[in-house]
C-alpha cells in the first residue's frame, strides 16, 4: 500500500484511527479462530458512516481489498484480514441510535453488542431475541453478516427474521438504504440476501432490528439420560406433539465433564443431558411443559429437574453456554465444529461420530441445539503431539461429510468465512457456486469486499470469471435490459 | 433451439389481458430451464405462470411472447415430518399443499387468498394473509429452493435443514422478484405443527379511535396471537379487531379472557365455522372492487392510517373496505372511478405515515395514471445489477415487475 493512500486514510479517519505499526496490527489479525491468520497493510477505525463509506470509496478507486470487522468473536474466519489490505473496524460506530418501544424497533450502529439491545429495552418489557452465545460480546454489524441464531432460533428465528432495514455501504461507496421498517418493501429481497453474506456484498452502518415482548413465563427442564438416541428420542416425540420448544439442547458425556469443571452448573451424573425450555402465555407453558415432563420420563430419563425460579434456570444455562470455553479444562487443545444434520438424523451422525472418535483417538465431546439439529462438535487434542493439530482438522472435515451425507449443511450458524470455503463443493454444485460468483460479481465488480471468503477459490467452473459485460446485440442498440 | 413443450395459447392463458402466442408446459425441470434458455436466446418477453391468480399485477404487458406454466410441476417431493420441512414444485397449489400435510397434523403457515395460488407465486410475490403475525411472510419459511436460470441452468440454494448459512440465500433473493429473476422449480420450507385449538376474539366499533386504543394494549400485552387484524368496511360500526388465539385449550381459553379483560368494547368469541369465515373474508380484499392497493405503516401510527382511509372514502369519494395486520400491513379494495382512484392512492403515498404503497390490481387506465410500483430507492440500482446477471436479455416479466 502507497504511503499516499495511507496519508488519505489518516486525513478521513484522523491519525489516531489509522493503525499500522505491527504490534498494533497483530490483534486484528485474527478473529476467534486463530489458526487462521493474516497480517493487513493498514487497519482503520472510521467514527461514522461517512467515514466508512470514504474509506471504501478510497479503497475502490485505488484498488485495496478491504475486510469489515465487528468485534471479531466470528469462528469461520469471517474478517479475516486480506494480505495488502485494509480492515475497517467498525467498533467505534456504536451508537444507540433509537429505542422505539411503541413501534418496536430498535436503530442502531453495527458495533452496538447484541446484549446491549436487550439492555436497552428490558425496562419496557421487551428483549432482542436473536442470542448467540457471544452475545455479551460481539456485534449487530457481525451478527447481520453471519445471519447469527442461537439456542433460541428453534422458535424465533434467526438474525435475517429480526433486522428490518439496513444502511450499507457498496463496494463502489455508495450507501443505500436496503429493506424497510415498514413491511411488504415490494421488488426482491436483497436484504434477506445481504444477511448472512459475510460481510462480501457491503458494510452495513445502520440497523433497524424489531424487538419483542417479553414472554410470560419462562420454564426450563434439565433431563439426565444413559445415552444421546434415548434423549433423541424425547426431541421426536416433542416435535411430534405439535409443541415448538423456544430452545432444546443436548450435551453429551463429555461435554458435561468439561462444564462441570469449568462452572460447576451441578448437573447430574449422565451419558447425555437434554435441556427444554418452554416460553409463552402462562396457561400455555403450564399445559404443555408437563406434556413434556411425561414424555422425558417415558423415554426413559433417570433424572428430570424443572428449575424452580430464574437462579437454576441460570445455573443450566451457564452449564450449557460455557461448554465449548469449559473444553479448555479437560483437553488442552480443541476444535469447535459446526455442522447441521435433520433432526431426525442426529442418532445416526451421532453413532458416526462416536466411531470416528474412537478411530482417531481424539475425544470428541457434543454440545447440541438439538431442536435443529445444529451439532458442534469439539475435538479434543494436543498440538504438542506431532501430528494431532492436523489429525483434528481431518476429523473436523469428515464430521462435516457426514453431516452432507445426511443431507445437511457445512455450517448452521458459523458461518462459511476462510475456514470452510473448501468444503462448499460438498454441498453445492460448479453451477451453484457459480450463480453465487456471479451475484457477487454484480454487487462488487472489482472483487475488493472481503474476498477470499465463502466461495472456492480457484473457481471450478469452466466460464470466465468476472461482472457483467455488454452484449453485442445492446451494443449495436438491438436489445436493452431492464 | 426448439423446445418440445410449446403449445399456441388460449384466452385462458392472458396475462393482464395480453393473449400470448405460445405456452410452454414443461414436465421436468430442466425442460423448465430450456424454455428459459429458448426465450432468452430468441429474446421473447416471457411471463412465469403458475394459477394464474396474481397476473394483473404489475405493470400491464406490453408484450408478452411467452408463457411458461409451471402447471405440470406439482409434485410434493418430500415431506419430513419428524424435521417438520417440506420439499415441493413450484406448480404445486399451496390448497393441494396443505391437504397433503395436514395428514401428519402440520402445515406451511401461510394463508391463501386464491384457490388456484400456487407455492412458485406465492413465493415470487411473497404475498402473505393473517398468519404472517405469527409466522412471517413466505420468505421467512423458504429453507431451500431449486431456480431454473435464463441461461439453461438449474441451480439450488440453502438446502433442507432449518438452520444453514452455508452460501448466498437465492431463495431471499427471489421471494418479492414477481418472476423478473428466475424461474422458481421447487421450494423446501420449514413447516408448523397444526395448532391443538383455536379462538377468534371479534370485537366491532363505530368509533377508529377506540379500535386503535384496543389494538395497542393487546399488542403490549403478553398474550401471543396467532393472527391479529383489523377490518374496517360500510356500516354502523365499521370497524373490527380480530384476534386469533391457536394452542392447547386450556391456554386457548385463559387468552382469550386475558384479551377481554383488556378491551374496551363487547366481542364474540367464534370457534370452527365462524371462525374459519371471519378469517376467509380477512383475504377478500385481495380481489374484486375496482383496485387493490397494499401499503405498510408504523404498528403506532394507526389512528392516522385509518383517518387516511376515512379520507379516501369522505374527500376522494372511493369505497373503501379494507383488511390489515395491526403489526402494520394492509390491502385496501376500493371501488369507483379511475380519476377518484388514483386521487385515493395519491393521498396515500403523499401521507409520511404510510409506505410501501404498491397498486396490485387496477385497470390499465388506472396504471396509467398512477405507477405501480411507487418511487423507487438507491438500492435499486443494486437489484438491477443483480437483474443484469440473472436475466441479461431482461425477458423475465419484462417491464411489469418491480426491477
Amino acid at each position: 500500500m502507497t504511503d499516499q493512500v495511507v496519508q488519505r486514510l489518516r486525513s478521513i479517519c484522523g491519525d489516531a484511527a489509522v493503525l499500522r505499526e505491527p504490534v498494533q496490527l497483530l490483534t486484528y489479525e485474527c478473529d476467534a479462530l486463530p489458526h487462521l491468520r493474516e497480517k493487513p497493510a493498514v487497519v482503520v477505525l472510521p467514527a461514522s458512516a461517512s467515514e466508512v463509506q470514504q474509506v471504501v470509496q478510497l479503497c475502490s478507486a485505488e484498488g485495496v481489498p478491504f475486510v469489515a470487522r465487528g468485534h471479531g468473536t466470528g469462528l469461520s474466519g469471517g474478517a479475516l484480514p486480506v494480505p495488502g489490505g485494509v480492515v475497517i473496524c467498525l467498533a467505534r460506530l456504536n451508537r444507540v441510535l433509537d429505542i422505539d418501544i411503541a413501534n418496536k424497533r430498535v436503530t442502531v450502529e453495527p458495533g452496538v453488542t447484541n446484549l446491549e439491545i436487550t439492555k436497552q429495552v428490558a425496562p419496557f418489557g421487551y428483549y432482542y431475541a436473536p442470542d448467540p452465545s457471544s452475545q455479551q460480546v460481539c456485534s449487530i454489524g457481525g451478527n447481520v453478516a453471519e445471519n447469527s441464531g442461537g439456542a433460541h432460533c428453534l422458535k424465533y428465528g434467526f438474525t435475517v427474521h429480526h433486522v428490518l432495514e439496513a444502511e450499507a455501504v457498496m463496494p463502489d461507496g455508495e450507501i443505500v438504504r436496503i429493506g424497510s421498517s415498514l413491511p411488504d418493501a415490494p421488488g426482491p429481497d436483497l436484504l434477506g440476501v445481504l444477511i448472512g453474506s459475510e460481510g462480501t456484498l457491503a458494510i452495513v452502518t445502520k440497523v433497524v432490528v424489531r424487538i419483542l415482548r417479553k414472554p410470560e413465563t419462562v420454564q426450563t427442564l434439565l433431563a439426565a439420560y444413559n445415552s444421546t438416541s434415548e434423549a433423541g428420542a424425547a426431541v421426536s416425540e416433542i416435535i411430534a406433539a405439535g409443541i415448538v420448544p423456544a430452545a432444546v439442547e443436548m450435551m453429551d458425556a463429555l461435554a458435561i465433564r468439561a462444564a462441570e469443571a469449568a462452572v460447576h452448573p451441578n448437573f447430574p451424573p449422565a451419558d447425555t443431558v437434554l435441556i427444554v425450555e418452554l416460553d409463552g402465555p402462562a396457561a400455555e407453558v403450564r399445559e404443555l411443559f408437563a406434556t413434556v415432563e411425561a414424555i422425558c420420563r417415558r423415554t426413559g430419563s433417570t433424572v428430570v429437574e424443572v428449575a424452580q425460579n430464574d437462579e437454576q434456570r441460570m445455573r443450566i444455562w451457564r452449564g450449557r453456554k460455557a461448554a465449548f470455553a469449559a473444553m479448555g479444562r479437560v483437553s488442552p487443545n480443541y476444535y469447535v465444529q459446526d455442522g447441521v444434520v435433520p433432526r431426525t438424523k442426529l442418532p445416526e451422525v451421532l453413532g458416526r461420530i462416536r466411531a470416528l472418535s474412537e478411530r482417531s483417538g481424539l475425544g470428541i465431546g457434543n454440545v447440541f441445539h438439538a431442536g435443529d439439529g445444529n451439532l458442534h462438535p469439539l475435538i479434543c487434542y494436543d498440538e504438542r503431539i506431532p501430528g494431532q493439530s492436523a489429525l483434528a482438522e481431518e476429523v473436523a472435515g469428515e464430521i462435516l461429510q457426514y453431516c452432507v451425507d445426511a443431507g445437511g449443511s457445512i455450517t448452521g450458524e458459523h458461518g462459511v468465512g476462510a475456514d470452510k470455503k473448501d468444503y462448499m463443493p460438498r454441498m453445492f454444485s460448479a453451477d451453484d457456486l457459480d450463480v453465487m460468483q456471479q451475484l457477487r460479481d454484480a454487487v462488487d465488480p472489482q472483487r475488493l469486499c472481503n474476498p477470499g471468503k465463502v466461495l472456492p477459490t480457484p473457481r471450478l467452473c469452466g466460464e470466465v470469471p468476472g461482472p457483467y459485460r455488454e452484449h453485442p446485440v445492446e451494443k449495436a442498440g438491438l436489445a436493452e435490459r431492464f | 433451439m426448439l423446445i418440445d413443450c410449446l403449445r399456441p395459447g388460449t384466452v385462458a392463458d392472458r396475462v393482464d389481458g395480453e393473449v400470448p402466442p405460445q405456452v410452454a408446459e414443461p414436465d421436468s425441470p430442466q425442460a423448465f430451464a430450456d424454455a428459459l434458455k429458448h426465450a432468452s436466446g430468441e429474446r421473447l418477453p416471457t411471463v412465469i405462470r403458475g394459477g394464474g391468480t396474481k397476473l394483473t399485477w404489475g405493470r400491464p404487458p406490453a408484450a408478452v411472447d411467452l408463457v411458461v406454466s409451471t402447471t405440470k410441476l406439482n409434485r410434493l417431493i418430500a415431506h419430513r415430518h419428524g424435521d417438520l420441512t417440506a420439499t415441493v414444485q413450484a406448480g404445486m397449489t399451496l390448497r393441494d399443499l396443505n391437504a397433503a400435510l395436514n395428514a401428519e397434523r402440520q402445515w406451511l403457515p401461510i394463508d391463501h387468498a386464491f384457490d388456484e395460488a400456487t407455492i412458485g407465486g406465492i413465493v415470487a410475490t411473497n404475498d402473505a394473509g393473517p398468519s404472517r403475525h405469527r409466522n412471517g411472510t413466505p420468505r421467512d419459511l423458504v429453507i431451500g429452493i431449486t431456480l431454473a436460470l435464463t441461461d439453461g441452468r438449474l441451480v439450488k440454494a440453502g438446502g433442507t435443514v432449518v438452520k444453514n448459512v452455508a452460501g448466498y440465500d437465492l431463495g431471499k433473493l427471489v421471494s418479492g422478484s414477481h418472476g423478473t429473476l428466475a424461474g422458481i422449480v421447487d421450494v423446501t420450507f420449514k413447516l408448523v405443527p397444526v395448532p391443538q385449538s383455536s379462538a377468534t376474539l371479534v370485537v366491532w366499533y363505530a368509533d377508529s379511535t377506540r379500535l386503535a386504543r384496543d389494538a395497542a394494549a393487546l399488542d403490549a400485552s403478553q398474550i401471543e396471537p396467532a393472527a391479529f387484524d383489523i377490518r374496517v368496511e360500510d356500516g354502523e360500526r365499521p370497524y373490527q379487531l380480530k384476534l386469533r388465539i391457536a394452542t392447547s385449550p386450556a391456554a386457548r381459553d385463559a387468552q382469550i379472557a386475558a384479551a377481554r379483560a383488556l378491551i374496551s368494547g363487547d366481542g364474540a368469541v367464534l370457534t370452527d365455522v365462524a371462525e374459519r369465515a371471519t378469517w376467509a373474508a380477512q383475504l377478500d380484499t385481495m380481489s374484486e372492487g375496482d383496485a387493490t392497493v397494499r401499503f405498510g405503516w408504523l404498528p403506532a401510527r394507526l389512528p392516522p392510517v385509518l383517518t387516511l382511509l376515512e379520507e379516501m372514502r369522505s374527500v376522494d369519494g372511493v369505497g373503501v373496505t379494507f383488511t390489515g395486520r395491526v403489526l402494520g400491513a394492509g390491502v385496501a379494495r376500493l371501488t369507483g372511478e379511475v380519476a377518484a382512484l388514483a386521487a385515493a392512492i395519491g393521498r396515500l403515498r403523499g401521507s409520511a405515515d404510510v409506505g410501501n404503497v404498491v397498486l396490485l390490481r387496477g385497470s390499465h387506465d388506472l396504471k396509467e395514471r398512477v405507477d405501480v410500483w411507487g418511487p423507487g430507492q438507491a438500492s435499486d440500482r443494486v437489484a438491477r445489477a443483480v437483474k443484469k446477471t440473472l436475466d441479461p436479455m431482461g425477458i423475465l416479466n419484462a417491464g411489469r415487475g418491480p426491477i
